[in-house]
Protein backbone atom coordinates (compact mmCIF):
# COMPACT_ATOMS: atom_id res chain seq x y z
CA UNK A 1 0.00 0.00 0.00
CA UNK A 2 1.43 3.23 -0.93
CA UNK A 3 1.78 6.34 1.66
CA UNK A 4 -1.20 8.32 -0.60
CA UNK A 5 -3.35 4.91 0.12
CA UNK A 6 -2.49 4.59 3.36
CA UNK A 7 -3.22 8.35 4.51
CA UNK A 8 -6.34 7.98 3.01
CA UNK A 9 -7.16 5.00 4.90
CA UNK A 10 -6.60 6.47 8.08
CA UNK A 11 -8.69 9.71 7.19
CA UNK A 12 -11.39 7.44 6.31
CA UNK A 13 -11.31 5.14 9.66
CA UNK A 14 -11.07 8.58 11.27
CA UNK A 15 -14.29 9.52 9.89
CA UNK A 16 -16.32 5.94 10.38
CA UNK A 17 -15.54 5.94 13.75
CA UNK A 18 -17.27 9.25 14.13
CA UNK A 19 -20.09 8.10 12.29
CA UNK A 20 -20.39 5.54 14.55
CA UNK A 21 -19.94 7.11 18.04
CA UNK A 22 -22.78 9.33 16.05
CA UNK A 23 -25.25 6.15 15.24
CA UNK A 24 -24.81 4.90 18.21
CA UNK A 25 -25.18 7.96 20.15
CA UNK A 26 -28.44 8.05 18.70
CA UNK A 27 -29.57 4.74 20.51
CA UNK A 28 -31.88 5.55 23.63
CA UNK A 29 -29.89 3.33 25.50
CA UNK A 30 -26.57 4.88 24.75
CA UNK A 31 -24.60 6.56 27.26
CA UNK A 32 -22.67 8.15 24.61
CA UNK A 33 -23.51 11.53 23.71
CA UNK A 34 -23.92 13.15 20.20
CA UNK A 35 -21.75 15.16 18.57
CA UNK A 36 -24.38 17.97 19.10
CA UNK A 37 -24.96 17.54 22.64
CA UNK A 38 -21.18 17.07 23.63
CA UNK A 39 -20.74 20.66 21.54
CA UNK A 40 -23.55 22.19 23.04
CA UNK A 41 -22.05 21.17 26.21
CA UNK A 42 -18.83 23.14 25.70
CA UNK A 43 -20.26 25.93 24.38
CA UNK A 44 -22.05 26.83 27.84
CA UNK A 45 -19.20 28.55 28.15
CA UNK A 46 -17.37 31.62 26.96
CA UNK A 47 -14.30 30.22 26.70
CA UNK A 48 -15.83 27.26 24.52
CA UNK A 49 -18.25 29.09 23.02
CA UNK A 50 -15.43 31.72 21.47
CA UNK A 51 -12.97 28.66 20.60
CA UNK A 52 -15.81 26.25 18.86
CA UNK A 53 -16.69 29.25 16.82
CA UNK A 54 -12.70 30.30 15.95
CA UNK A 55 -12.32 26.49 14.89
CA UNK A 56 -15.58 27.51 12.04
CA UNK A 57 -13.78 30.16 10.81
CA UNK A 58 -10.06 28.91 10.81
CA UNK A 59 -12.25 26.44 8.47
CA UNK A 60 -13.19 28.30 6.34
CA UNK A 61 -10.02 30.44 6.16
CA UNK A 62 -8.13 27.38 5.77
CA UNK A 63 -10.69 26.29 2.84
CA UNK A 64 -10.87 29.18 0.63
CA UNK A 65 -8.85 32.61 1.94
CA UNK A 66 -5.48 33.77 2.14
CA UNK B 1 -25.91 41.41 40.31
CA UNK B 2 -23.81 37.91 40.22
CA UNK B 3 -20.70 38.47 41.47
CA UNK B 4 -17.82 37.29 39.26
CA UNK B 5 -16.26 33.72 40.15
CA UNK B 6 -13.05 35.08 40.92
CA UNK B 7 -14.38 37.23 43.82
CA UNK B 8 -16.31 34.36 44.68
CA UNK B 9 -13.47 32.07 44.93
CA UNK B 10 -11.77 34.73 47.00
CA UNK B 11 -14.37 35.29 49.38
CA UNK B 12 -14.41 31.17 49.93
CA UNK B 13 -10.82 30.81 50.30
CA UNK B 14 -11.17 31.03 54.06
CA UNK B 15 -11.86 33.18 57.09
CA UNK B 16 -9.63 36.00 55.99
CA UNK B 17 -9.89 38.15 52.47
CA UNK B 18 -5.83 36.84 51.52
CA UNK B 19 -6.44 33.33 52.66
CA UNK B 20 -5.76 30.44 50.49
CA UNK B 21 -8.15 28.85 48.11
CA UNK B 22 -9.01 25.37 48.28
CA UNK B 23 -8.19 24.32 44.05
CA UNK B 24 -4.49 25.32 44.78
CA UNK B 25 -4.37 28.54 43.96
CA UNK B 26 -1.69 30.83 45.35
CA UNK B 27 -2.12 32.74 48.63
CA UNK B 28 -1.23 36.25 49.13
CA UNK B 29 0.26 37.19 52.14
CA UNK B 30 -0.93 40.51 54.00
CA UNK B 31 0.73 43.67 52.84
CA UNK B 32 -0.55 46.72 55.09
CA UNK B 33 0.71 49.16 52.49
CA UNK B 34 -1.79 47.98 49.80
CA UNK B 35 -5.24 49.95 49.33
CA UNK B 36 -8.20 47.34 49.77
CA UNK B 37 -8.63 48.03 46.40
CA UNK B 38 -5.41 46.84 45.11
CA UNK B 39 -5.15 43.79 47.42
CA UNK B 40 -8.43 42.46 45.89
CA UNK B 41 -7.45 43.06 42.44
CA UNK B 42 -4.22 40.94 43.81
CA UNK B 43 -6.79 38.26 44.99
CA UNK B 44 -8.87 37.99 41.75
CA UNK B 45 -5.96 37.78 39.36
CA UNK B 46 -4.11 34.88 40.77
CA UNK B 47 -6.58 32.71 40.29
CA UNK B 48 -7.71 34.14 37.39
CA UNK B 49 -4.38 33.65 35.64
CA UNK B 50 -4.60 29.73 36.92
CA UNK B 51 -8.01 29.59 35.38
CA UNK B 52 -6.17 30.43 31.85
CA UNK B 53 -3.57 28.46 32.25
CA UNK B 54 -5.68 25.82 32.66
CA UNK B 55 -8.13 26.87 29.87
CA UNK B 56 -7.46 24.31 27.01
CA UNK B 57 -9.15 26.36 24.36
CA UNK B 58 -6.11 28.88 25.02
CA UNK B 59 -3.34 26.45 24.81
CA UNK B 60 -5.06 24.70 21.53
CA UNK B 61 -5.87 28.27 19.88
CA UNK B 62 -2.30 29.11 20.31
CA UNK B 63 -1.02 26.12 19.35
CA UNK B 64 -2.66 26.20 16.54
CA UNK B 65 -2.10 29.53 15.33
CA UNK B 66 2.03 29.34 15.73
CA UNK B 67 1.84 26.47 13.51
CA UNK B 68 -0.48 28.50 10.70
CA UNK B 69 1.68 31.55 10.66
CA UNK B 70 4.76 28.58 10.38
CA UNK B 71 2.85 27.56 7.47
CA UNK B 72 2.71 30.93 6.03
CA UNK B 73 -0.67 31.91 7.11
CA UNK B 74 -0.57 34.82 8.93
CA UNK B 75 -4.12 35.84 9.05
CA UNK B 76 -5.40 32.46 9.93
CA UNK B 77 -2.54 33.29 13.05
CA UNK B 78 -3.84 36.67 13.80
CA UNK B 79 -7.17 34.58 14.17
CA UNK B 80 -6.33 31.99 16.64
CA UNK B 81 -3.61 33.93 18.49
CA UNK B 82 -6.08 37.22 18.85
CA UNK B 83 -8.97 34.77 19.88
CA UNK B 84 -6.53 33.00 22.51
CA UNK B 85 -5.13 36.49 23.77
CA UNK B 86 -8.76 38.08 24.01
CA UNK B 87 -9.57 34.83 26.13
CA UNK B 88 -6.92 35.16 28.27
CA UNK B 89 -7.13 38.69 29.27
CA UNK B 90 -10.58 38.56 29.27
CA UNK B 91 -10.52 35.72 32.03
CA UNK B 92 -7.09 37.76 33.73
CA UNK B 93 -8.02 41.02 33.63
CA UNK B 94 -12.05 41.20 33.63
CA UNK B 95 -12.42 38.09 35.81
CA UNK B 96 -14.39 36.92 33.16
CA UNK B 97 -15.27 33.42 32.59
CA UNK B 98 -19.00 32.45 32.79
CA UNK B 99 -19.89 34.88 35.22
CA UNK B 100 -19.38 37.81 33.26
CA UNK B 101 -21.99 36.63 31.06
CA UNK B 102 -24.68 37.00 33.97
CA UNK B 103 -25.91 40.19 32.82
CA UNK B 104 -25.77 39.58 28.95
CA UNK B 105 -29.06 39.08 27.36
CA UNK B 106 -30.71 36.12 25.63
CA UNK B 107 -29.53 34.37 22.66
CA UNK B 108 -30.24 36.86 19.60
CA UNK B 109 -30.42 33.94 17.16
CA UNK B 110 -33.51 31.89 17.68
CA UNK B 111 -34.11 29.19 15.43
CA UNK B 112 -37.37 28.77 13.46
CA UNK B 113 -38.48 27.18 10.62
CA UNK B 114 -39.05 30.03 8.59
CA UNK B 115 -35.94 31.81 9.65
CA UNK B 116 -34.07 28.65 9.15
CA UNK B 117 -35.07 28.82 5.55
CA UNK B 118 -34.73 32.09 4.91
CA UNK B 119 -31.20 31.98 6.44
CA UNK B 120 -30.31 28.35 3.99
CA UNK B 121 -31.58 30.75 1.00
CA UNK B 122 -29.11 33.51 1.69
CA UNK B 123 -26.26 31.08 2.30
CA UNK B 124 -27.15 29.38 -0.92
CA UNK B 125 -26.87 33.00 -2.73
CA UNK B 126 -24.04 33.59 -0.90
CA UNK B 127 -22.10 30.74 -1.67
CA UNK B 128 -22.68 30.77 -5.26
CA UNK B 129 -21.79 34.50 -5.90
CA UNK B 130 -18.74 34.03 -3.52
CA UNK B 131 -17.82 30.67 -5.09
CA UNK B 132 -16.81 32.64 -8.43
CA UNK B 133 -13.97 34.04 -6.55
CA UNK B 134 -10.42 32.89 -6.82
CA UNK B 135 -9.84 30.79 -3.84
CA UNK B 136 -7.41 32.45 -1.76
CA UNK B 137 -7.68 35.67 -3.04
CA UNK B 138 -8.18 38.70 -0.85
CA UNK B 139 -12.25 39.38 -1.90
CA UNK B 140 -12.85 35.79 -0.50
CA UNK B 141 -10.38 36.15 2.07
CA UNK B 142 -13.00 39.45 2.99
CA UNK B 143 -16.00 37.38 2.15
CA UNK B 144 -15.08 34.50 4.91
CA UNK B 145 -13.57 37.02 7.18
CA UNK B 146 -16.79 39.03 7.52
CA UNK B 147 -19.69 36.61 8.82
CA UNK B 148 -16.77 35.17 10.94
CA UNK B 149 -16.23 37.87 12.65
CA UNK B 150 -20.06 38.45 13.09
CA UNK B 151 -20.53 35.44 14.89
CA UNK B 152 -17.39 35.47 16.55
CA UNK B 153 -18.53 38.41 17.97
CA UNK B 154 -22.56 37.15 18.89
CA UNK B 155 -20.20 34.13 20.00
CA UNK B 156 -18.42 36.66 22.17
CA UNK B 157 -21.56 38.18 23.96
CA UNK B 158 -23.80 35.54 24.33
CA UNK B 159 -25.81 35.77 22.22
CA UNK B 160 -26.12 32.50 20.05
CA UNK B 161 -26.69 28.83 20.97
CA UNK B 162 -29.48 27.33 22.96
CA UNK B 163 -28.00 27.21 26.57
CA UNK B 164 -29.48 23.71 27.36
CA UNK B 165 -29.95 22.32 30.93
CA UNK B 166 -26.72 21.33 32.51
CA UNK B 167 -26.78 17.65 31.96
CA UNK B 168 -23.91 15.23 33.27
CA UNK B 169 -22.23 13.94 30.38
CA UNK B 170 -20.93 10.06 29.99
CA UNK B 171 -17.01 10.96 30.92
CA UNK B 172 -16.43 7.70 28.30
CA UNK B 173 -18.24 8.91 25.34
CA UNK B 174 -16.82 12.15 25.77
CA UNK B 175 -13.47 11.01 25.67
CA UNK B 176 -14.80 8.50 22.72
CA UNK B 177 -15.33 11.50 20.95
CA UNK B 178 -12.10 13.60 21.85
CA UNK B 179 -10.15 10.84 20.62
CA UNK B 180 -11.26 11.08 17.47
CA UNK B 181 -10.69 14.92 17.09
CA UNK B 182 -7.22 14.68 18.54
CA UNK B 183 -6.30 11.67 16.48
CA UNK B 184 -7.31 13.05 13.52
CA UNK B 185 -6.00 16.36 14.33
CA UNK B 186 -2.57 14.80 14.90
CA UNK B 187 -2.92 12.47 11.83
CA UNK B 188 -3.22 16.02 10.47
CA UNK B 189 -0.49 17.42 11.96
CA UNK B 190 1.46 14.51 10.83
CA UNK B 191 1.06 14.82 7.59
CA UNK B 192 1.77 18.46 7.49
CA UNK B 193 5.02 17.37 9.19
CA UNK B 194 5.89 15.10 6.64
CA UNK B 195 5.50 17.55 3.66
CA UNK B 196 8.88 18.76 2.15
CA UNK B 197 8.02 21.69 3.75
CA UNK B 198 5.36 23.72 5.71
CA UNK B 199 4.68 25.17 2.43
CA UNK B 200 4.38 22.68 -0.05
CA UNK B 201 2.31 19.87 -0.76
CA UNK B 202 2.81 15.92 -0.59
CA UNK B 203 1.19 13.54 -2.56
CA UNK B 204 2.49 11.22 -0.28
CA UNK B 205 1.29 12.43 2.59
CA UNK B 206 -1.59 14.55 1.64
CA UNK B 207 -3.22 16.97 4.69
CA UNK B 208 -7.07 17.54 4.24
CA UNK B 209 -6.88 20.37 2.61
CA UNK B 210 -4.62 19.17 -0.07
CA UNK B 211 -6.95 16.40 -1.15
CA UNK B 212 -10.01 19.06 -1.07
CA UNK B 213 -8.12 20.93 -3.87
CA UNK B 214 -9.39 19.15 -6.77
CA UNK B 215 -13.16 19.22 -5.70
CA UNK B 216 -12.63 23.31 -4.97
CA UNK B 217 -10.93 24.32 -8.16
CA UNK B 218 -14.00 24.62 -9.44
CA UNK B 219 -17.08 27.41 -8.77
CA UNK B 220 -19.16 25.20 -8.14
CA UNK B 221 -17.25 23.01 -5.70
CA UNK B 222 -16.28 26.04 -3.90
CA UNK B 223 -20.00 26.79 -3.34
CA UNK B 224 -21.20 24.18 -2.38
CA UNK B 225 -17.97 23.93 0.16
CA UNK B 226 -19.54 27.38 0.99
CA UNK B 227 -22.33 26.37 1.63
CA UNK B 228 -21.74 23.41 3.91
CA UNK B 229 -19.48 26.07 5.69
CA UNK B 230 -22.01 28.16 6.27
CA UNK B 231 -24.47 25.47 7.01
CA UNK B 232 -22.23 24.20 10.03
CA UNK B 233 -22.07 27.55 11.28
CA UNK B 234 -25.28 27.42 11.71
CA UNK B 235 -25.47 24.05 13.45
CA UNK B 236 -22.86 25.77 15.80
CA UNK B 237 -25.18 28.69 16.25
CA UNK B 238 -28.12 26.62 16.62
CA UNK B 239 -26.33 24.41 19.67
Amino acid sequence: MSSHALTLVVYLMFGLAGLTLEIRARSPRSRIPSLGTAVGRVMRTRSGRVGVIAGWVWLGLHFFAR
Amino acid sequence: MDEPPGVAEADMSGGTPLGGSDDGSPSFPSDPGLSEVETDRRIRVGPAAIRVARDPVVTILLLAGIFDGLSGNPVHAVLLIGVAVALAADAVVRFGGDGAEASLGGPFVKAGKLRTAVLLAIAAIYAVLIGRLPRYSWPMTVAVIVPGTVVLALAWLGRIGRRPETTKLDPGGVLAWLAVFVGLALWELTNLLLQPSFTTDSYAHPTLSVLSDPFLASPVGRAIGLFLWLALGWLLVDR
